[in-house]
């Protein structure tokens, strides 16, 4: 039957070569058995369409020839458990480095939507490279382990050997639930806030308390002489860092009145890291970057105001790199916490 | 198909899977070519696709679990199937395991009537 030959060599054609003979042969004495058997029930040949709709019920060619094939993957159960931690370790570096060079370059460009547009547009293209890579290296690492060429350690295989003993111990954190703190902790952070508080209050008149050595070069509105002199903008700066230092230690002390220490509370700490970025966002929008100006610009502007340019410099992308980390660190604590709101959800339902 | 009837089907293909393993097994202690042991199972209520059957009793061979030979019959070649020595052992103690499988699966149903 001509329908059956064209069935057959389609299958042919997606079969091992080195088998695909043999497996053809058996196939064509089955099925024409098979139709043999057919026609005898009937008491004459298939029609056309009958033959179509017997050979559509065997499957497709592809699906028959898959069938015969040894399964096939690019990557095994034996490795994939560890690719895939290696991939999402991957692709969140890629995210956190891809952000920061991101964040780094909208600042310092021209303001323009087009051009945070193309930088962000960016993003996609640089994790599917991550992946590609570590894809591409284990589903070497996959041949090399089906060869035996290299063998994986034990822990990391399913099916081996592997000690309880070797089990990372409980944290803290797993014996007394998430986020718990412990007394002496926050009586610790308290005495430190404290401590800080007062370390602060001192500077303005004692700051080299502050700055060391250097406040000698400072001229802290005492007509002491000294070149440099710091710009206004720190003392919103101190005012600000003195407010968030008292309201730190208020909640400390109502944390340890109330007994409430141990709760985990991440929506008012979030709140409080928030608050936390407003002294530096105030020194990053200085006008023109100033934090530490010439005590007399007409007298040393030849001798020090290319060290005044480096200083300001140096302090305005010091406290821009600060900015990075804290909101990335502050975009992580959200993202934890509304993975675990949509966890606590889907535990109530 | 719905979600159910998807779920449905593919547990019940997950567990027919071993099970046709067992039944062919059972069946080549006498020998068959491919079209005659899948209507002797057929027989005996077990339908088995022929993309599922043949390449089946490739993958058995190839574990040395079945012994094969081309033969002409009714003027065709055919390749018949028979257990191997090996094959016979593997079936033993498939069968020890699906029965004990069977009676605890039975016993637990028992138990929660």
């Amino acid at each position: 039957m001509e329908l059956l030959d064209r069935y057959l060599e389609a299958v042919k054609k997606h079969l091992p070569w080195q088998r695909q003979d043999d497996i053809i042969a058996e196939l064509r004495a089955n099925l024409e058995a098979q139709l043999e058997d057919k026609e005898a029930a009937l008491s004459r040949p298939l029609t056309a369409r009958e033959c179509e709709d017997w050979l559509k019920q065997l499957g497709s060619p592809l699906q028959m020839a898959a069938h015969y094939n040894p399964q096939q993957y690019l990557i095994g159960p034996s490795v994939f458990p560890i690719y895939l931690i290696v991939l999402k370790i991957s692709l969140s570096w890629s995210l956190i480095v891809c952000l920061i060079v991101s964040g780094v370059e909208i600042l310092t460009r021209a303001p323009s939507l087009v051009g945070v547009v193309e930088i962000l547009l960016r993003l996609p293209g640089v994790l599917m490279t991550a992946a590609a890579w570590v894809t591409l290296i284990f589903a070497i690492l996959e041949v090399a382990v089906k060869h035996n060429y290299i063998q994986l350690p034990p822990e990391v295989v399913p099916t081996g050997a592997w000690s309880p003993g070797s089990l990372p111990p409980l944290g803290m954190n797993a014996v007394q639930g998430k986020n718990a703190r412990t007394f002496s902790k926050t009586v610790a952070e308290a005495i430190f806030g404290f401590l800080f508080l007062v370390w602060l209050l001192l500077i303005p008149n004692y700051p080299w308390m502050w700055l060391g050595p250097g406040a000698a070069f400072l001229d802290i509105g005492r007509g002491s002489g000294a070149p440099f002199q710091l710009a206004p903008v720190w003392v919103q700066f101190y005012w600000c860092m003195v407010a968030l230092s008292v309201w730190q230690l208020a909640w400390r002390c109502l944390e340890l009145y109330r007994g409430t220490w141990q709760k985990a509370q991440p929506a008012p700490n979030l709140v409080m890291k928030a608050i936390g970025l407003i002294p530096l966002i105030l020194l990053l929008t200085v006008h023109d970057h100033v934090f530490v100006q010439l005590s007399h610009p007409a007298l040393d502007q030849v001798r020090y105001g290319a060290t005044v340019d480096i200083i300001n410099k140096s302090i305005f992308w010091s406290f821009l790199g600060i900015l990075v980390i804290a909101v990335m660190q502050m975009a992580w604590d959200l993202g934890r916490m509304g993975l675990t709101a949509w966890r606590k959800r889907l535990a109530a339902q | 198909m719905t979600v159910a009837e998807n779920l449905f089907e593919n547990l019940r293909l997950e567990l027919r899977r071993g099970c046709l393993t067992l039944a062919v097994l059972a069946q080549l202690r006498q020998e068959y070519y491919g079209y005659t042991l899948r209507k002797a199972l057929a027989d005996r209520g077990l339908e088995i696709d022929e993309s599922t059957l043949y390449p089946l009793l490739r993958r058995l061979e190839t574990q040395g679990l079945l012994a094969s030979e081309w033969r002409e019959e009714e003027k065709r070649n055919k390749r018949f199937y028979r257990l191997s020595s090996d094959g016979e052992l593997m079936f033993t103690k498939l069968l020890e395991e699906w029965q004990a499988i069977n009676a605890s699966i039975d016993a637990t149903i028992d138990s929660n009537r």
